[in-house]
């Protein structure tokens, strides 16, 4: 597997508060790494320290295979957005834009006016960064995050507080960077149904500790609609449910989960009868992401 | 770090408060040409102010200009509002998180960041000393520019206090993590507030040692600084002068360059 980011027990402690608990994650690169957690649950701290904003209290992490923490060169490969948008007011978006490309040593005006049209900046003209809305913050700050042409964009709740229409317009960034420009983006949202329209792979994170970690395919086979089937012989049902063609299923605690064909109930129960097998229950059901998280965290109590 | 001073110093010819300070550090230049010239034509209205070491006196040199200008603690209040804007402007807009990232050697940012507040500082200085020396060559009768050596000596003499200043309001600026902390630290040294305290201190001293020529505020820089005769100086005084400005700028700009070091970037 090509990594682009590993953590590797990645830990932040203040006093005895351990904000990072003992974090690995593997990020693989072009995907778009969502880190779901609620407030609190350590997905800043991992992300200010894999940004160089924050040092690592012990544990280590690697940027292309390269220590994060003591290869400078690697650093510049790495855009960074961490909660708002960090902007000089009385400038435009150019004016900041130039503030960091300075910074980095890229002097390229037609470079940094691409960037802006990027993230539909590029008719903001003379307006100072004070009077843009936080959709236009935010997506400045992607703007500022993409100067050093990083390989690595970190995105810490870039989504917070924007309407539907910034939704949208952010999620059309991120699939741009991501599919036509190759970035890797490790992203953060409390919008666990919107994280899950961009990502590609998912870190669970709760009280500083990884919890989970696992690709858009897994994690939605836990997630999936399925029909919960609840039968008199549950062995006898596998079989005629075999005969039938079924392959995707399961029998969980006293129901079996079919997870293709979905709209064939009606030849089930059919079929059950012919066998002299009552069918007890049987329904289309699913599990969202959301409710999974809150089995998975322990509840909605902890939200 | 040449690219982080430039970033710096782009920023600040970017910044309302610099012009807003360019403003008032003219209008300070002329004030203080003002108070010079009713000082001259009525001395016995003087009873206060700027410049009130050369009553008495019948001409006035260019030399004279430059304590008048620099050894005054209005131009320090002007000099710490300066430095703690620029220096606290990135932490307090949050624009040292896009940055701060690119080196692991933060030090860096704070040592670019002071640089670039120092040729900041300089270009307000120049402006404010070119304001009223420009008015009273034009408009004093009394005045003559005298020894060019003579002046720049004696404003490089004060630049340096000058610079040792700025380390140290610098460094309260990095040390609070805010402008309010920066401001009113710097004010309690530009106030002369800080005065009281040195001259308890000495009083203490000297009922508590026994050696006579140990003075506390010998060693304090704004007492130093402000009541340096840069004119009349020996080699001796300005050695041990430069020598204290030299070892408050190491303490300072190290001290705020191992803060930053590390200090997390919230």
């Amino acid at each position: 597997m090509d990594y682009i980011l590993t953590t590797n027990e990645l830990t932040k402690t203040y006093g005895k508060y351990k904000a990072a608990n003992e974090v690995s994650i593997h990020v693989q690169r072009g995907g778009i790494y969502g880190l779901i957690g609620r407030n609190g649950a350590g997905k800043t701290t991992l992300m200010k320290m894999i940004g160089g904003l924050s040092r690592p209290t012990s544990g280590h992490f690697e940027i292309h295979g390269r220590n994060g923490e003591t290869t400078e060169q690697m650093m510049p490969k790495v855009g960074i957005l961490i909660e708002a948008p960090g902007l000089y007011p009385n400038m435009t978006a150019m004016q900041n834009l130039t503030t960091k490309a300075i910074a980095v040593g890229i002097h390229d005006k037609k470079y940094l006016q691409g960037l802006l049209e990027e993230v539909g900046l590029a008719d903001t003209g003379k307006k100072k960064a004070k009077q843009f809305s936080l959709g236009m913050k935010q997506r400045l700050g992607i703007a500022m995050a993409l100067v050093n042409q990083p390989e690595l964009l970190i995105l810490d709740e870039p989504i917070n507080g924007l309407d539907p229409q910034g939704i949208a317009e952010m999620r059309a960034i991120l699939h741009h960077l991501c599919n036509d420009r190759g970035i890797t983006i490790l992203i953060s949202s409390h919008i666990l149904d919107e994280l899950s329209k961009v990502a590609t792979q998912y870190g669970i994170i709760h009280e500083g500790r990884l919890l989970e970690e696992e690709s858009k395919e897994e994690l939605f086979s836990k997630c999936c609609e399925r029909l919960e089937l609840r039968t008199s012989d549950i062995g006898k049902t596998m079989e005629i449910l075999g005969l039938m063609g079924f392959s995707k299923m399961e029998v969980k605690d006293d129901a079996i989960n079919i997870y293709e064909r979905l709209n064939e109930s009606g030849a089930i129960t059919v079929a059950l009868a012919k066998a002299n097998i009552q069918t007890n229950e049987i329904a289309v059901k699913s599990e969202a992401l959301e409710d999974y998280y809150f089995q998975l965290t322990g509840g909605k109590e902890n939200v | 770090m040449f690219n982080l001073i430039k970033m710096n110093l782009y920023r600040m010819t970017r910044a309302v408060s610099t012009w807003v300070l360019v403003i008032v550090i003219a209008a300070f230049g002329m004030l203080q040409f003002g108070t010079l010239k009713l000082m001259m034509d009525d001395p016995f209205n003087m009873f206060d102010g700027a410049g009130t070491s050369l009553i008495g006196t019948e001409t006035m040199t260019g030399t004279d200009t430059v304590s008048t200008f620099l050894q005054n603690s209005n131009i320090l209040i002007i000099v710490s509002i300066f430095i703690v804007i620029f220096a606290n402007a990135e932490q307090k807009s949050g624009f040292d998180k896009n940055i701060i990232g690119i080196t692991k050697h933060r030090w860096k940012h704070t040592l670019a960041r002071w640089i670039s507040a120092v040729i900041g500082m300089t270009a307000l200085l120049i402006i404010g000393y070119f304001v009223m020396f420009a008015l009273c060559a034009l408009f004093l009768n009394s005045f003559t520019i005298g020894s060019v050596t003579a002046i720049l000596r004696s404003a490089g003499l004060m630049y340096i206090g000058m610079i040792a200043f700025s380390g140290l309001f610098f460094f309260f600026t990095t040390l609070f993590k805010s402008s309010a902390g920066g401001i009113v630290a710097s004010l309690i040294v530009s106030l002369g507030i800080l005065n009281l305290i040195e001259m308890l201190l000495d009083l203490l001293t000297k009922k508590f040692i026994s050696n006579p020529r140990f003075v506390p505020s010998d060693f304090c820089l704004d007492n130093v600084v402000m009541s340096f005769k840069h004119a009349s100086a020996g080699t001796k005084t300005i050695l041990g002068f430069v020598a204290l400005c030299l070892v408050y700028l190491v303490l300072t700009i190290g001290g705020s360059m191992l803060l930053q070091q590390r200090r997390d970037v919230k």
